[in-house]
């Protein structure tokens, strides 16, 4: 290979390379998102009906609840659909983020084994339930930052409980479902959301039971923002707010109604305000 | 363990029915890792051969630190790389982050001290007179220099092997600044990591077949190559 | 002979040990040359100094031409060439070492082989040209390099100690394409040996290498 041959092969990766640089058409938008949204199906239902519908293609980058604010925050997102409704709502105060809206929610439901050793069953406080757990049984934790691990605190501190270091409190610092099977091998008890729950207790042949569920408490609002496009120029706040007006839409809302998981349930109740 | 016969089986359809999503996820992991090793190899070559043909100052200290580069954590290359592309980081402006490109980039800088430096143990262990008998022969110092570098080629192909081999293998970088986004950015390990999460199984085993089946059809290529060459070597 | 050489005053050494001290050789006419001398008298660096391989600490080299004294540049290292005692062959075939030399200058096609061809036939290797050359035995090997060398036309071909590590048969042969090499008008030779006797047979000039000075 001489040294023109080189030269000339440098040129054509370079641009290659800067090709696909501009290959990021004005139509996409990036769409930060947690992955137990990612993972329950939902975006796979919802989005070519968009795409279709406006030609804007969106592209989910899924991380922890946490991180997927941060994304936003840093201008690496054009748009955020989370659910850590206290969170965004600070995001919005500080000026990162514009144009919240509840989307819709699901709910947590406390799971523990089918003989429920710590006796919860019948509790409609999940306060309660979760001083009863504390001490008699083992409680697996996600202990990512996650939404799931934000509501968790929550409750323990209206419990009154500081258990984090006790030996019946496991933190294992993973994402939903293994947490769950985590869970189901320790004998312990478990928040979760019931689409992650619906999905996967039979799949991964979980040996255990909703033990606790319906406490208001429980219900996990999901919201879509905008980037703010005054603190990050570059963001695509149009397209970003296209997506936010089609998915609080009459269209959008009974797109994830119909979302149902391979055993027909319904996953995820749309509240938008109109 | 029937559970791991039961998602082999499974896994050994999804490849034979050459499953769609399954098709666009090997090509890209191919495409990003491939790029990724032709730039690494475009810019370690000759970083090899410069090591390995003069004597300059800091030239000990930089194979010194391409050695220790060679085991670079992919996720420490990925957090670095993501605060540079972010879009409040300098390189920003680039938009860059969650791309092909960026997983280019971070695969590149992941292969390059490992190609930059196999590559230059390669050269000078090629024997010295090697170098006499093409000046010899009539050549210019840059002939001199190919002709190195040409009976190097089976420790260069190795040294290519292992990069090619480490950037395949890695999820750690791409998954940072890939975003793992389907249909555009997820590649075979951040799906496998994914779909592990999931619990699909299957298809994560399929996709972890599918890898080892690449490694190991390189491998074979690399070693018949090797023995084709080294046929002789060993009188 | 066109090409003419003027070794004059040639010093090397390392620390101490200082081999060459005041070597001088002049080569006018076509011929073999034998450089002989005793193992370690420095007859390889005296040769490699010669070739161009190697600059000396003092004294000079001259190549003339016509007359002129000649540039050390790349178009008269290419006029002559030396093959090494340890040959340095490539790992690729017979045929492709022997035109490595002609492919660096550019000579491909069909005139280029043919060449190649009649160099291995004048060390009598054709038969062996699409072999691996690393596989070939030491005597082979030597045979080989001077094909190399030859394919080239060099004006001067320097030979460094082409038969010390070469068994009996093969020292035949290669004395035989010397003594053939005698008949080329174009080219002189100019070889080293520690064997008198062989040096005796080969000889159209003979030089002893002693206490670093040639006599």
């Amino acid at each position: 290979m001489s040294r023109k041959v080189y030269l000339r092969l440098l040129a054509v990766l370079l641009t290659i390379f800067l090709n696909s640089l501009s290959a990021s058409a004005a139509t996409d938008i990036i769409c930060s998102s947690t992955t137990s949204t990612e993972n329950s199906g939902l975006f796979n239902h919802i989005l070519p009906l968009f795409e279709k519908k406006t030609g804007i293609r969106v592209k989910v980058v899924a991380r922890g609840t946490g991180a997927a604010i941060e994304m936003g925050k840093r201008g690496d997102a054009d748009v955020a659909f989370v659910h850590a409704k206290e969170q965004e709502l600070k995001a919005v105060e500080e000026g990162f983020f514009t144009d919240r809206h509840d989307v819709m929610y699901n709910d947590f439901v406390i799971i523990g084994p089918n003989d429920d050793p710590a006796k919860i069953r019948g509790i409609t406080s999940t306060a309660e339930a979760f001083k009863k757990i504390s001490g008699s049984s083992k409680f697996v934790s996600r202990g990512d930052n996650s939404g799931t691990h934000t509501k968790e605190l929550s409750i323990w501190k209206k419990a009154g409980l500081e258990p984090k270091g006790q030996q019946w409190y496991l933190e294992v610092g993973q994402g939903m479902e293994k947490t769950q099977r985590i869970a189901s091998e320790k004998r312990a008890y478990t928040l979760t959301d019931r689409g992650t729950w619906l999905a996967t207790k039979d799949r991964d042949g979980l040996e255990m039971v909703i033990v606790h569920e319906g406490d208001p408490t429980l219900f996990n609002q999901y919201g879509v923002m905008a980037v703010n496009p005054q603190r990050h120029k570059h963001v695509k706040y149009k397209e970003a707010k296209e997506f936010i007006s089609w998915l609080i839409s009459k269209e959008g809302q009974q797109a994830i109604a119909s979302f149902k998981d391979g055993k027909g349930n319904q996953l995820f109740i749309p509240n938008a305000k109109q | 363990m029937t559970s791991i016969i039961d998602s082999l089986s499974r896994a050994l359809s999804l490849i034979v029915h050459l499953d769609r999503e399954l098709m666009g996820i090997i090509f890209l992991s191919i495409k990003v890792s491939g790029t990724a090793l032709v730039i690494a190899g475009l810019a370690g070559l000759p970083l090899s051969a410069l090591l390995g043909f003069r004597r300059f100052p800091m030239r000990g200290l930089i194979v010194s630190v391409l050695n220790t580069f060679m085991g670079l954590p992919p996720v420490v290359v990925g957090l670095f790389l993501y605060l540079l592309l972010s879009r409040s980081g300098p390189l920003g402006f680039l938009s860059l982050l969650y791309s092909p490109s960026a997983m280019i980039i971070a695969q590149s800088i992941l292969a390059f001290p490992i190609v930059a430096s196999l590559s230059h143990s390669a050269v000078i262990g090629v024997d010295p007179v090697i170098k006499q008998a093409a000046l010899t022969l009539g050549a210019t110092p840059f002939q001199v220099s190919l002709k190195v570098l040409n009976e190097a080629r089976y420790g260069i192909m190795s040294a290519l092997i292992a990069g090619f081999g480490r950037v395949m293998a890695e999820v750690g970088a791409i998954l940072i600044v890939g975003g793992n986004i389907a249909g555009y950015t997820r590649v075979m390990t951040t799906t496998i990591a994914l779909e592990t999460d999931k619990g699909n199984f299957e298809l994560a085993l399929a996709l972890g077949v599918i890898l080892l089946a690449i490694s190991l059809i390189i491998n074979i290529l690399l070693h018949l190559f090797q023995k084709k060459g080294m046929a002789g070597a060993n009188r | 002979m066109s090409l003419g050489l003027q070794a004059s005053e040639i010093w090397q050494g390392y620390g101490d040990n200082e081999v060459l001290r005041g070597c001088s050789l002049d080569l006018k006419e076509s011929g073999i040359y034998v450089l002989t001398g005793p193992n370690g008298c420095g007859k390889s660096t005296f040769l490699r100094i010669c070739a161009l391989l190697e600059i000396p600490a003092r004294g000079k080299i001259v190549y003339l031409d016509g007359g002129r004294s000649l540039q050390h540049d790349i178009s008269l290292k290419r006029r002559i060439t030396l093959v090494l005692p340890r040959v340095g062959l490539f790992n690729e075939s017979v045929f492709g070492n022997v035109a490595y030399g002609m492919r660096i200058r550019g000579l491909r096609g069909g005139e280029a082989s043919g060449r190649v061809e009649s160099a291995l036939e004048f060390v009598g290797l054709s038969h062996k040209k699409v072999q691996n050359a690393l596989t070939l035995s030491s005597g082979e090997s030597q045979r080989l390099g001077i094909a190399r060398a030859l394919v080239l036309e060099p004006e001067i071909l320097f030979l460094d100690e082409p038969t010390a590590s070469v068994d009996e048969k093969n020292t035949v042969i290669i004395e035989e394409i010397i003594q053939k090499l005698r008949q080329d008008e174009k080219c002189t030779v100019v070889m080293t040996t520690h064997d008198r006797s062989q040096a005796a047979r080969l000889a159209g000039r003979l030089f002893e290498l002693k206490d670093g000075r040639i006599t």
